[in-house]
């Protein structure tokens, strides 16, 4: 599957889970990491509960990587900042007017926690979850059809256009464009490459759009799916108990700290 | 009203949509791979809005960011920001802002009328002293004139130039794109400061971390950063988005 | 009382600056299968547009005249009505592709989808078309992995599951080798015999003679001449006019200056040529 996803196809338990039953156990599992007390809880339930299930949906390796990826930037942002700009402190060293506080690392350390949290959870839904299954659960949950066909698409022709961004570079390079040097001829090098992929692909609107039109697309019927998506009566429980322990992580959040 | 919602979202529209986001990241990219120091990734909203109202314009750039949040979920909290981009387009492309063009002395004014006030704001934050019960109080302006006069006629010279020389003809679309900006950054300040500590991971951090380093509050320095970076930003969107609307055949537009 | 009825339509883009259709008036009977043949710019995309309703309900633009359907006027009706009677295939495979489905399968499902055919059924009307063009063992394939010919078929494809009573198809062959477009037209002419009206532009006029019932040739917006493919394809109007003619009919044409055709009827294809030097 070429599309522009995350979704790794796999056999596995984790993947063969009812989509609504992902989003809320992920929503779950942000819920209890934001709601509960303790500096460490993010932490500890990517590593005791989003590793394992990672492990089961046969992602852990492909997780990792992309967790790491994604958060690497902001955490040495966060680290640097919150520790050379924190007011009062325990220096970790100090060379004239630099002196990074101990106690600013530790706080970036606390709210990376949070992030990874939400990242991972997210990620591993996406990566188990294929995007279609998932717009036709949301469809079925009531987002309108247009919506969940406009995202669909989207992953589907990301990679074309960034393939034609590029075969447009190359074209224009072999063409004399400069596309390298100082600043200026950088710039100067933008417009000739994306009029003509912006032009081009709006004049493919038109006929798209006639194409689906064609079939249907807007026929106003009650849609019908292909694609069947497994259910189970347990899993249909647990949705609601998983429902109520959001509910309830919520309040508890909110009690806690008032 | 919900007629004309209605009538904004033809299939034409939820067509051009998805179209428009894969420019936004084909376009993002490009930028990235030219080293050009913007970043230039709502085009494509940009575009939605002036093709087909604001509407759309305010969905594709909230679908953009959601989606983009499946690969790095810091794009999703800001969802309704590209969305007040997108929003902003349709209402300039409704005034005619991508159609036509401006006099280029109008172009002139906008620039320097932007610039300056940007300099005026950055300087009032910087002279900004806070005492110890925490009140923060700002110098007035006439001191600031006094004691900044040739920073002031400086900023008005750039201004102008930039509007002579990279607005042009555009410049109407220009001050669109410069307004854009300003409330993306008013409102995405909150949630930059809040939800991510001020921190994105992008370069402009380092501007973050220097204004707070002068003495500013997170939201404070983070709005500071959000006032230098976006509204230019917007501005080039706007005027590239003018540029494409006025090669488009009299297909697309006569609608 | 003929399916199709065009009266007297003409036909102006928002942006164009003349009449890009002009007097078109034609009947077609139900089964018919019609070929129309034009050069470029004559508005043959442009009356497929009017059969399938996009003009001008999607383009907008000044029409006037009719378009009539099993009794029902184009004008009188929605698009999306429009299109659950008449479906149109046309040229650029790639913009046909939904975006929206991972597998050929899936998108020939699509249309299915959203005229909402319960699931059952849909397998079976999607494997039936699938192999009676001949696709079956692409089922599993992205659309977007397929060769231009291949995306053709599944595009035509995804239209005829949907059993419209008319089928418009837009050159819908330009990407095909010779065997592909030999199968396009057989299965065109099978749809035609079980009672589906169909119009297809073409430029392959051998195949055209072989199993259209009728031509049209367009130009300039106008019908320049109609009737059987033998009499339009050897006529001597299309010459004038600058279409394009089979090579049979040039060489006989030729033949015929020396004295050595002597048939009064001129070939088009390959078989009709070799019969008229054997005697
Ligand atoms: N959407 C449009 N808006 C304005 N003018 C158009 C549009 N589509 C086509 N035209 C013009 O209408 C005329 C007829 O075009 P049409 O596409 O119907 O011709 P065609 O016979 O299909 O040609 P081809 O062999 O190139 O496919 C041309 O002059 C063309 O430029
Ligand atoms: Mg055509």
């Amino acid at each position: 599957m070429n599309a522009f996803s995350m979704y790794a196809a796999r056999e596995s338990g984790l993947h063969s889970l009812h989509p609504l039953t992902k989003i809320l156990m992920t929503l779950l599992l942000v819920a209890a990491g934001l709601a509960l007390p303790g500096n460490w809880t993010g932490y500890f339930i990517v590593v005791f509960i989003i590793f394992p299930l990672a492990f089961w949906g046969r992602v852990f390796l492909n997780l990792l990587s992309t967790t790491w990826k994604v958060s690497l930037p902001f955490a040495i942002s966060v680290i640097l900042i919150q520790s050379f700009f924190w007011g009062e402190g325990t220096p970790i060293f100090e060379i004239g007017v630099l002196s990074p506080k101990w106690e600013g690392a530790m706080f970036a350390a606390v709210s990376m926690g949070k992030i990874i949290l939400v990242m991972s959870g997210f990620l591993l839904f996406s990566m188990t979850t294929r995007p279609d299954t998932l717009m036709i659960t949301l469809k079925q949950a009531g987002v309108p059809s247009s919506i969940a066909y406009i995202i669909v698409t989207t992953l589907q022709i990301v990679p074309s256009f960034q393939r034609k961004a590029l075969t447009i570079l190359d074209a224009q390079r072999s063409r004399g464009l400069e596309t390298e040097g100082n600043l200026y001829v950088r710039a100067r090098a933008f417009i000739p490459i994306i009029l003509p992929l912006v032009l081009g692909s709006l004049m493919e609107v038109e006929e798209r759009a006639i194409a689906i039109e064609s079939r249907g697309f807007n026929s106003g019927k009650k849609e019908t799916s292909l694609i069947e998506i497994p259910d189970t009566p347990l899993q249909k429980v647990i949705r609601r108990v998983i429902l109520f322990g959001i509910f309830a992580f919520i309040v508890f959040g909110v009690l806690w700290r008032l | 009203m919900f007629e004309n919602i209605k009538k904004e979202f033809s299939t034409r529209t939820l067509v051009l949509i998805p179209i428009a986001i894969a420019i936004n990241i084909a376009i993002g990219e490009l930028v990235v791979r030219l080293k050009l120091p913007v970043y230039l990734d709502s085009i494509g909203t940009v575009l939605v809005g002036a093709i087909a109202g604001p509407w759309a314009g305010a969905l594709t750039g909230g679908l953009a960011n959601l989606i983009w949040g499946l690969f790095n979920p810091f794009a999703a909290p800001f969802f309704y920001v590209a969305a007040a981009i997108g929003l902003m387009a349709g209402l300039a492309g409704k005034r005619g802002a991508f159609q036509n063009e401006t006099p280029r002395w109008v172009s002139v004014v906008v620039g320097a009328v932007f610039v300056f006030s940007l300099t005026l704001f950055i300087l009032a934050f910087i002279n900004a002293s806070t005492d110890e019960t925490g009140y923060t109080s700002y110098p007035s302006m006439g001191q600031l004139f006094s004691q900044y006069i040739v920073a002031f006629i400086a900023a008005i010279l750039i201004g102008a130039a930039i509007g002579y020389f990279l607005l042009q003809k555009g410049g109407y679309a220009g001050m669109w794109g410069l307004i854009t900006g300003v409330i993306a950054a008013i409102i995405s300040a909150p949630t930059a400061a809040y939800v991510f500590g001020g921190v994105t991971g992008a370069g402009t951090d380092l501007l973050v971390a220097a204004f707070r380093a002068s003495g500013g509050g997170i939201l404070a320095s983070v709005l500071a950063q959000g006032s230098v970076s976006d509204p230019f930003d917007k501005m080039l969107s706007f005027m590239v988005v003018w540029l494409i609307v006025r090669s488009l055949p009299a297909r697309f537009t006569s609608r | 009382m003929a399916f199709v009825i065009l009266k007297d339509l003409a036909y102006q883009y928002p942006s164009s600056t003349g009449l890009v259709l002009e007097n078109i008036s034609l009947q077609i009977q139900e089964g018919e299968f019609v070929s129309i043949i034009g050069p470029n710019g004559a508005g043959k995309s442009t009356l497929c547009y009017a059969l399938a309703g996009f003009v001008p309900h999607f383009f907008k633009g000044e029409i006037s005249g009719e378009v009539e359907v099993d009794g029902r006027k184009s004008s009188e009706s929605t698009l999306d009505e429009w299109a659950l009677n008449v479906g149109l295939a046309f040229q650029n495979p790639f913009n046909q592709i939904s975006g929206a489905k991972y597998t050929v399968f899936e998108e020939i499902a699509f249309g299915l989808e959203n005229i909402g055919v319960p699931r059952d059924e849909m397998k079976k009307r999607v494997e039936d078309a699938m192999s009676l063009t001949g696709i079956s063992d692409l089922a599993d394939r992205s659309p977007y992995s397929l060769s231009g010919g291949q995306q053709q078929r599944v595009a035509l494809t995804s239209i005829l599951v949907m059993r419209p009573r008319l089928l418009v198809l837009d050159e819908p062959t330009s990407q095909m080798d010779p065997v592909g477009t030999r199968e396009v037209f057989g299965v065109v002419r099978k749809m035609a015999e079980e009672g589906m009206t169909v119009v297809m532009v073409e430029h392959k006029v051998e195949w055209i003679a072989n199993f259209a019932d009728r031509v049209i040739a367009l130009k300039d917006g106008q019908i320049l001449i109609e009737g059987k493919p033998n009499e339009v394809l050897t006529s001597d109007l299309l010459i004038e006019n600058g279409f394009g003619i089979s090579r049979y009919t040039s060489a006989a044409r030729e033949a015929r200056k020396r004295g050595l055709w002597k048939k009064e009827k001129l070939p088009v294809t390959l078989d009709e040529a070799v019969e008229g030097f054997k005697s």
